[in-house]
């Protein structure tokens, strides 16, 4: 047996120096504050020769609980990434609160909290959960921007034994707190990891596209066709990752992929800039809508005006979830939320409309209503209220309810080309300046990469509340 | 594992293009449903063997229906 591998044998996987080590690029890390018994220990280095900020719970003490001088770890943390400007990364193993310090515990909690949010949409915060994060360690990583779930990660208020003795009901951590309900239910989770080594990949690949955003190289964008990405039916859905993953340099990280997944959030890169993508996924729920797929795209929007990422909103929407449930759900309050977001975002934001845009949606697809910076349609793409058919049901109920009920269709047909001349469709939709321009599919990436070059640098002032 | 799948939104049910005992990959159309005037593939996840199907043409699916039983 190695020297080295003898010594991995030797530490215990869940001392903080370790996860470091997987952490940070090898030779890079630096402690900047003391071993001791806190239960927390920070450190700076490099991932992929990015400088950043980590502090990692130490499980091999108490179960990583936190107490005042954990706290105060944390607080160290934040005030030097606060100070150099870097992402700051938490990897989190921890019970929660320490019991015996009582409430004193909870004050320092607490500071963590304040700290966090005053950090929030200065500097990124990407939370790692390796073990439990429970009680105050659950809103610890659920105060960042982006919380990255291991395979043995739990997050909870509340714990499986405090569970059943108040609602008597019997459920395992893993149920309560782990990756299928927070990946799939909950939002709370934004990236799902196999193994705890893929979570430190993707917190890596996180903490470059946030804190090395490199600058746009148009030099560099190549065109290729995205239109052959389409089904060949208008009216056929279809999965809108291969169209992003080829729009983008090279595949991103998506967030949320698996809740509210008829909306896409994923960050890329784009001739070498990172940038951030939202697209409505026909291939779920139609692509309409709803209220968790507006909140969601709405975080997303915030985090990347907060941190200067320029927005490529790839539009393919039939409109708003219809429904009782999606009524009730607050889809008024929650859709209001993107329309919020897109309108105060004052990075670049390009909108590409490839198919169609209906209805409300239209607007809340960043629409040049709401201060886009440029709006790029396909040839046959279509803006509207409605599709023309639905238009002309509403428009002619009357007429086409004395017509015989075997030539109903034709007639709406006919009457539907007569509402297109109309109301104008595309030719009419650049007349009127919503949209800018109409691209061949090929020219697709040139255009973005173009767009978004010719905007000037910009970065909203706000922070990132966890919407 | 069982997998159950079921519909996502309200829909019509335009065909079905698997039977019970049929294997069936990652990306296969288990099902295709029409709604918002659209043609929704309902594709397969993990892969496997169709055990039950619960739809036919023509019917309407309500939001969280049983369409088809993967094992």
């Amino acid at each position: 047996m190695s020297a080295a591998a003898a010594e991995t044998l030797e530490r215990d996987p869940r001392d903080p120096q370790v996860r470091f080590e997987h952490f940070f690029d090898p030779g890079s890390v630096e402690l900047i504050t003391e071993v001791d018994r806190s239960g927390m220990l920070a450190a700076v280095g490099t991932v992929e020769g990015t400088p950043v900020t980590a502090f990692a719970s130490d499980a091999t003490v108490m179960g990583g609980a936190m107490g005042v001088d954990g706290c105060r770890v944390i607080l160290t943390a934040y005030e030097r990434a606060l100070a150099e400007g870097t992402p700051v990364v938490g990897l989190w193993h921890s019970g929660g609160a320490r019991l015996p310090e009582g409430v004193v515990s909870l004050h320092a909690v607490g500071e963590v909290f304040a700290i966090m949010t005053r950090a929030s949409g200065r500097v990124p915060q990407i939370s790692v959960v390796i073990g439990p994060a429970a009680g105050g360690a659950a809103y610890g990583p659920a105060l960042t921007d982006i919380v990255i779930l291991g395979p043995e990660g739990r997050v909870f208020v509340t714990g499986p034994d405090v569970v059943r003795s108040v609602t008597g009901e019997n459920v395992d951590a893993l149920r309560l707190g782990g990756p299928e309900p927070h990946g799939r239910r909950s939002g709370v989770v934004h990236v799902v990891a196999p193994t705890t080594e893929a979570a430190f990949v993707e917190a890596r690949r996180l903490a470059s596209l946030l804190g090395n955003q490199a600058s746009l190289d148009l030099g560099s964008v190549t065109d290729l066709d995205l239109g052959s990405l389409l089904p060949d039916s208008p009216k056929r859905a279809y999965d809108v990752h291969p169209l992003i993953d080829v729009l983008l340099d090279s595949p991103g990280v998506e967030l949320h992929p698996r809740w509210a997944p008829n909306v896409v959030t994923m960050l890329g890169r784009l001739g070498g800039r990172t940038v951030g993508v939202v697209a409505n996924n026909p291939l779920r729920l139609g692509g309409c809508l709803d209220s968790s797929s507006a909140e969601k795209a709405a975080r997303f929007v915030r985090m990347c005006d907060a941190f200067g990422v320029p927005l490529i909103v790839v539009v393919d929407v039939p409109g708003y979830l219809p429904g009782v449930g999606q009524e009730w759900d607050g889809v008024v309050r929650r859709g209001a939320k993107l329309l919020h977001a897109f309108a105060e975002a004052t990075v670049a934001r390009v909108t590409l409309v490839t198919r169609k845009a209906y209805g409300g949606a239209y607007i809340a697809m960043n629409a040049r209503s709401l201060g886009a910076t440029r709006v790029l349609a396909w040839p046959g793409a279509e803006v509207a209220v409605m599709g023309a058919v639905a238009a002309v049901r509403i428009l002619h109920r009357r007429r086409l309810a004395e017509v015989p009920e075997e030539n109903r269709a034709l007639v709406e047909l006919e009457l539907a080309e007569e509402h297109e001349k109309l109301a104008g469709g595309l030719a009419r939709a650049v007349e009127i300046g919503v949209i800018d321009e109409i691209i061949e599919p090929t020219q697709t990436r040139s255009a973005i990469a173009a767009a978004i070059a010719a905007a000037p640098a910009r970065r909203g002032q706000h922070g990132n509340i966890p919407l | 594992m069982a997998e159950e799948i079921r519909a996502e939104m309200v829909a019509n049910v335009l065909s079905v293009p698997v039977t019970a005992g049929e294997r069936v990959e990652p990306g296969t159309t288990l099902v295709l449903l029409e709604s918002m005037k659209m043609e929704i593939p309902v594709l397969c996840e993990g892969g496997g063997t169709v055990r039950e199907v619960h739809v036919e043409p023509g019917e309407v699916v309500q939001e969280g229906d049983l369409l088809v039983v993967i094992g």
